[in-house]
């Protein structure tokens, strides 16, 4: 064909030419755009293969997921309403918010054998942490230092009182958690390990040891949990892990770890002081007794996407191989190229 | 002596782009509304900014040296009598400039004396025109004579117009002061001027009064800036980028009342977040601006920085390219203009010259007529014809006559070389041809003393009555027929008196200011009447290389060629036959357009018209032909039936035309919304070449004008077909998979800030960290996509074989609102892949915020990685280390940023990929997200094929995987999978198209007009040059 035989007699006389004229372009595969290249082509085979091979490994992967997430234990108690005395139950906000007693007594029922550790959570529902007002009022640098103790402008409102800095400012800090549970396990009190509960690098760096509570709740308005003003921060493990802020609205924070197996049929009575206001935005409030595996804590849900991609691979694989049988057709068969057919018959 | 300060203009849309990113920098420093760290926004600018500022400051750098080198020339000026040395930039207008031979000219000067008693003296041209023949150059009349001692002395005045950039006329005037000549005033031209970067030549030395300095010479102002040209895409990914501000702006404003309202009513509830009851006003904005921040991504700010790279690259390929280097000269190609080249993948319309584009431009003296007689019938060269040898040595006084008029009319000089040969340089090749074949003929021309030639239409009415023309008349049409280039000469002996008489008003014509060259002719013409006709010559031009074959291709690939040129009607027939412009009948029609009055060409105009209309259902070869007199009617009292001719035809002749009609037509045809490529050689070609969407330029022998103001220069016409096909098909396909994919990364990230936002309480917060907004569209995802700048969907030979294919880039199939909103899908899905599985997988006592922002954004970035390997067609060393390369260094920058103490992701990346359970999600977000786009590419690969698609298959499956490297091996393959093509046969194809994507959906028609006839054609034969969408848009 000329196209073929025109570059091919360019290409041949390049060399000569190329002695002859220093100022043309230096040859090299890169800039003739020829470097080899893999080019793949999506065969029936190399597809159905891939399809198959995608849901031999998901399958079992969501197999063993579901199995992880089924090991774990995990008992949770749904406390906001029950721990609120019938007869205060029409107003709510107004119990939480006044001075009456708000001691509770729960019940819980170990139900399958939990081996230690096991972490004791607490979930709020409908709490968004996540504000973008919430989730900026913070200063991490005052956290961090005595130095800065005055960088409080990102806090407000809750930045000073009466003129005097806060420490630790901002409304992350002062909607403190202060529900407090203390654990008995058959009437004998069950210790909740409350050291260690924080982040490792969260200790060390992000929350000083020289940093001490200052005018904390001293405000207009009062938050959440007091802090005591004798213990640096880097040890307020309550407040560190609070101000891991969550992502999403409804979230489990660590409140401690039980250090011993419990066993099936093992009744825990759990006291807890019910201080935290929920009730004004409908929030839930649970308590959650959990083990852990490899995967983390109780959760189906990689376990059945897993199973469910893994599922559609092999669906769309037989559908290809049924579709390829039924239905072959040539790759590349030049007479689907329209220019080649028939003009009449084209349309 | 300054050069021009270049300033940056960038296209208008790139500033809107500057000003919207400049405006978002600026609202982030609002510390109210920004979702995250300024720095994410300002980062990003700052580096694109001092990107394109470093490439500018690298440009004006050696701008400035080159500069200056020019400025610090050494010149010689004579000041009160003395020759003094002073800096080239130091010279002042109204200087007496001293020059030597071979010297270059530093300003633009007006000639007063030389050495030698020659009155012509010479000039090298070739910086400024690139033309290499010699210029004469005279004293002005008024300087001729003055003692070389009264230099100093000399005052004058020089009347000289505004400077413009048209370096062949100077209409000044000069009037020196006594004691020199009287009060006469001289008149100035171009003939007595050394314009500036030329060189001094055959003259020992030169003085000249400088009278354009600086930027106002003629080169100076030559060089302006072109004017920016937009390409077809450019357009496109415009208005893709105003609906994407649309869509932003919808999305911003929803999501502010949203946010309103989800404040009013439950932020109040929520005691921790402490909303004041009483806000001021400016409070309802502030919702709606952060969102505003946070969608600012959706346009992407990195696409500025990846195109201009890209685009750099590609014109780069296009100048590295040895396949198109012209061997003869050893000129590669150039590409003056960086950021047009997916637009030669759209070109639907080329217009070209004639003259040096088609041809060789190597004239050769074939043929000739003297009174009745042949010459050069038998064997094709008049010069070895015994029979015209023996009318010379026998004294025939009309061959005599003949070869004197061949000889001196023209202004041919002839230069003595060191050998002692005449070698002749010439303006016109054509006169040049002329006087070597008569120098052969033993006519040696050697000096120049003041004879017509013309072309035969301008002669013959001059010609005296009486005189037999039909002869004359026969022969020209006898060689018009036979492709060669004809020229008549005539003779007529004036009397003394009637030439003095004919010179005083020549003098007069010369010496005026405004309309000069139009006077001079008017003058000429008198001269030019009762002409004897002494003969005619034929002058062969030939083909170039390559020449029809490349005009088959690239009409196969749809492309519809109209050839413009100031040649006769028959020579351009003839020409267009020879190189497959037209097939020869039965196949083709040729429909003629003449006339010359309104009523003439308007009839044959209509006739032409329903011709066309009733043909286009039959396989026929249409093409019509108009001559430059006809087409000034037609252009201008019946614009719309000629521009629907226009839109009919696949291809025109038009002869006899003018630099400003080409233009004109280029005109027209851009008007009908289509893309065309110009390209020609020579300076009548500048206008249309300027004018084009795409401007070529053969870098050839008619001197480098067009070349200069072309965006593209090629050494010969056969290389079009590779810069088409190949050049601007990859850059157009790399370059709608490039800027896709930019809206599409940018789209997801804005998706998932979006759906985060729903389970934030719409309050604007970001979920992922400065860190990671600042580098996702910068680094994370700009950089595999840009090695998609080598990607290949196609070899190039398999593009050269199936031009056809070329049909996508044309109609602009790969990027268009439909494969936007395909792409546009595809970024929400893996929006609400990433989303959903993050935050599912991450509940409850993992869902900490810088970990879950973290793990959205891996997913991003995995997701695409898979979505370029999965779009790239061919896989080379730089795809792999990009695409993989790119997802290790994102784990690096933020395991880098994750060992910074103080930084908020501070441990972030080691603990999560110490987690199974991240590995986990990640592989179940590229399962999810990967399985259903594989499943539908490969559905649509296998079952609803493109043609690229089945190219594709059949070029991979024609072995083993074939690289690009051993393309020996492949054209075999590739015959024997295509063999049973008719295409390898070009001659038995049916020169009717269809458009090649009948079945699909998308192929919707460009119609024009109401008839319902025109659809039937254009649906088969006008290869629906542009989908309807454009349509459409336009007509909103």
């Amino acid at each position: 064909m000329s196209s073929n035989t025109a570059s091919s007699s360019g290409g041949s006389g390049d060399s000569s030419a190329a002695r002859k004229n220093s100022k043309r372009p230096k040859y090299s595969k890169f800039t003739q755009q020829e470097l080899p290249a893999c080019k793949p082509i999506l065969t029936p085979g190399w597809v159905i293969s891939t399809f198959l091979i995608v849901s031999v490994i998901f399958i079992p992967l969501g197999v063993i997921s579901l199995f992880a997430s089924q090991d774990v234990v995990e008992i949770v108690d749904r406390y906001d309403n029950d721990c609120i005395p019938a007869p205060a139950r029409t107003n709510k906000v107004a119990f939480i918010q006044g001075d009456a007693p708000k001691a509770c007594n729960r019940t819980l029922t170990v139900t399958k054998r939990m081996k230690q550790p096991i972490y004791v959570y607490y979930q709020l529902d409908n709490f968004y942490q996540n504000h973008r007002r919430y989730v900026k009022s913070r200063s991490d640098s005052q956290l961090r230092s005595p130095k800065f103790e005055n960088q409080i402008s990102a806090c407000k409102p809750e930045d000073d009182a009466g003129g005097q800095p806060i420490v630790p400012c901002g409304l992350i800090a002062w909607s403190l958690f202060n529900d407090t549970y203390t654990l008995s396990r058959n009437n004998t009190p069950l210790a909740v390990n409350k050291k260690d509960i924080a982040w490792k690098s969260d200790k060390e760096h992000k929350f000083g040891n020289k940093v001490f509570p200052k005018n904390f709740q001293k405000g207009n308005l009062t938050g959440g949990a007091t802090l005591n003003p004798d213990i640096p921060l880097s040890e307020q493990e309550d407040l560190i892990v609070w101000m891991r802020t969550a992502a999403l609205p409804t979230f489990r924070k660590l409140y401690g770890k039980i250090e011993t197996d419990l066993d099936n049929g093992d009744t825990i009575q759990v006291t807890l002081q019910n201080n935290y206001n929920t009730y004004s935005f409908s929030g839930k409030k649970k308590l959650v007794l959990s083990t852990t595996s490899w995967l983390g804590g109780k959760n189906d849900f990689l376990g059945i996407a897993y199973l469910t991609v893994g599922g559609i691979c092999f669906f769309l694989a037989l559908a290809f191989t049924i579709m390829y049988l039924v239905k072959p057709r040539r790759l590349g068969d030049p007479s689907y190229l329209s220019w080649n057919r028939n003009p009449g018959g084209g349309r | 002596m300054k050069r021009f300060v270049y300033i940056n203009d960038d296209e208008a849309s790139k500033e809107v782009m500057n000003q919207y990113f400049l405006l978002i920098a600026c609202l982030q420093l609002w510390s109210l509304i920004t979702p995250v760290n300024p720095a994410s926004t300002w980062g990003p600018l700052i580096f694109i900014f001092a990107v394109s500022a470093s490439k500018e400051a690298w440009d004006d750098y050696h701008r400035f040296l080159s500069d200056k080198i020019a400025n610090e020339k050494q010149v010689w000026i004579v000041k009160h009598g003395i020759k003094k040395h002073i800096q080239a930039q130091e010279i002042q207008v109204g200087n007496i400039v001293w020059l030597r031979e071979n010297d270059e000219v530093p300003c633009d000067l007006v000639l007063l004396f030389k050495c030698g008693k020659k009155w012509t003296h010479t000039l090298q041209t070739a910086a400024l025109d690139g033309e290499t023949d010699l210029k004469t150059r005279v004293i002005p009349s008024a300087c001729v004579g003055i003692d070389l001692e009264l230099l100093h002395r000399m005052k004058g005045v020089l009347e000289c117009p505004v400077p413009d950039k048209d370096i062949r006329r100077f209409d000044a005037n000069m009037r020196l002061f006594p004691p020199f000549i009287d009060n006469d005033v001289c008149s100035l031209t171009i003939k007595n001027t050394l314009l500036q970067s030329c060189y001094l030549r055959n003259t020992e030395w030169a003085c000249g009064a400088s009278v354009y300095t600086g930027n106002q010479t003629k080169l100076g102002m030559s060089r302006g800036i072109a004017e920016p040209k937009l390409t077809a895409m450019d357009a496109m990914i415009d208005k893709l980028t105003g609906a994407i501000f649309v869509f932003q702006i919808v999305v911003v404003l929803v999501l502010g009342v949203a946010g309103n309202v989800w404040k009013d009513t439950e932020a109040r509830k929520q005691w921790y977040v402490q909303y004041p009851a009483e806000a001021p006003w400016y409070e309802l904005l502030v919702i709606p601006l952060r969102f505003e921040l946070l969608c600012s991504i959706m346009i992407p700010i990195s696409i500025k920085v990846s195109l201009d790279l890209v685009k750099g690259l590609y014109a780069k390929f296009i100048e590295w390219d040895v396949e198109m280097i012209d061997q003869e000269t050893g000129t590669a190609s150039y590409a003056a203009n960086t950021a047009i080249s997916e637009d030669l993948g759209q070109v639907e319309y080329i217009l070209t010259d004639k003259t040096g584009t088609l041809t060789d431009n190597k004239m050769i003296f074939r043929r000739c007529c003297i009174g009745s007689i042949f010459y050069g019938n038998e064997n094709g060269d008049a010069l070895k014809d015994a029979h015209l040898l023996s009318a010379i040595t026998s004294g025939s006084t009309d061959v005599i006559r003949f070869l004197t008029v061949m000889a001196i009319g023209n202004t041919v000089i002839p230069v003595r070389s060191k050998a002692g040969d005449i070698v002749y340089k010439a303006q016109s090749q054509d006169e040049e041809a002329l006087v070597i074949a008569a120098a052969k003929l033993n006519m040696v021309f050697v000096g120049k003393n003041a004879n017509l030639l013309g072309a035969d239409e301008s002669i013959l009415p001059y010609a005296c009555a009486g005189q037999q023309t039909r002869t004359i008349t026969e022969a020209v049409e006898h060689y018009a027929q036979l492709g060669l280039r004809t020229l008549c000469l005539a003779w007529r002996e004036l009397e003394e008196d009637e030439y003095l008489e004919w010179l005083v008003k020549f003098k007069e014509a010369s010496s005026v200011l405004v309309d000069r060259e139009w006077r001079i002719a008017e003058v000429c013409q008198r001269l030019e009447h009762d002409l004897y006709i002494l003969g005619v010559t034929a002058i062969e031009d030939r083909l170039q290389d390559g020449v029809p074959e490349t005009i088959e291709t690239l009409r196969k690939a749809g492309i519809n060629f109209w050839m413009l040129t100031g040649d006769k009607q028959n020579t351009a027939i003839q020409i267009a036959l020879s190189c497959n412009f037209i097939s020869p009948e039965p196949k083709g029609q040729l429909l003629l357009i003449d006339g010359k009055s309104e009523e003439d060409v308007s009839r044959s105009l209509e006739r032409v018209l329903l011709t066309m209309r009733n043909t286009t259902s039959e396989p026929k070869d249409v093409a019509f032909v108009i001559d430059g007199w006809a087409l000034e009617i037609a252009v201008k009292h019946h614009r719309k039936d000629f521009v629907e001719l226009a839109i009919l035809s696949r291809t025109a002749i038009c002869c006899r035309v003018t630099p400003s009609q080409k233009a004109q037509l280029v005109e027209i045809l851009k008007s009908c919304d289509y893309r065309t490529l110009a390209i020609g050689d020579g300076g009548n070609d500048v206008r249309m070449i300027q004018q084009a969407d795409i401007g070529v330029g053969i870098s050839g022998r008619e001197g480098l004008q067009a070349a200069r103001a072309a965006d593209y220069s090629i050494g010969r016409f056969r290389f079009l077909k590779r810069l088409i096909l190949v050049h601007g098909r990859y850059s157009y396909n790399r370059r709608a998979f490039l800027s896709q994919y930019s809206f599409y990364k940018s789209l997801l990230i804005c998706f998932i800030q979006i759906f985060f936002s729903f389970i934030s309480g719409v309050s604007g917060t970001s979920l992922f960290n400065s860190v990671s907004l600042m580098a996702y569209n910068v680094f994370y995802t700009s950089v595999p996509v840009l090695v998609s700048v080598i990607d290949k969907d196609l070899s190039e030979t398999s593009v050269m074989q199936h031009p056809q294919i070329l049909f996508y880039c044309q109609a602009g199939r790969l990027l268009n609102p439909s494969t936007f909103a395909g792409w546009f899908g595809r970024s929400l899905f893996h929006a609400i892949v990433v989303f959903v599985i993050t935050i599912h997988a991450y509940a409850n006592e993992k869902s900490e915020m810088e970990e879950l922002g973290m793990v959205a954004l891996s997913g991003c970035i995995w997701l695409q990685a898979f979505v370029v390997a999965q779009e790239t067609n061919s896989f080379t060393v730089l795809q792999h280390l990009s695409i993989w390369g790119n997802l290790v260094g994102f784990y690096v920058i933020n395991f880098l940023f994750s060992a910074i103490p103080s930084s908020g992701m501070y441990t972030i990346m080691f603990r999560l990929c110490s987690q199974p359970s991240y590995w986990i999600t990640m592989f179940l977000i590229i399962g999810a997200g990967m399985g259903p786009i594989f499943a539908l590419k490969y559905y649509r690969y296998t079952y609803r094929p493109s043609k690229i698609n089945i190219l594709q298959q059949a070029e991979r499956t024609g072995g083993p995987i074939v690289t690009i490297g051993n393309i020996e091996t492949q054209p075999r393959t590739m015959e024997k999978e295509v063999s049973p093509l008719p295409i390898t046969q070009p001659k038995n194809r049916s020169p009717v198209y269809e458009p090649l994507l009948s079945e699909s959906p998308n192929a919707t028609r460009r119609s024009f007009g109401p008839g319902t006839p025109l659809e039937f054609f254009q649906s088969q034969s006008r290869l629906s040059s542009s989908s309807g969408y454009s349509r459409n848009c336009k007509d909103n």
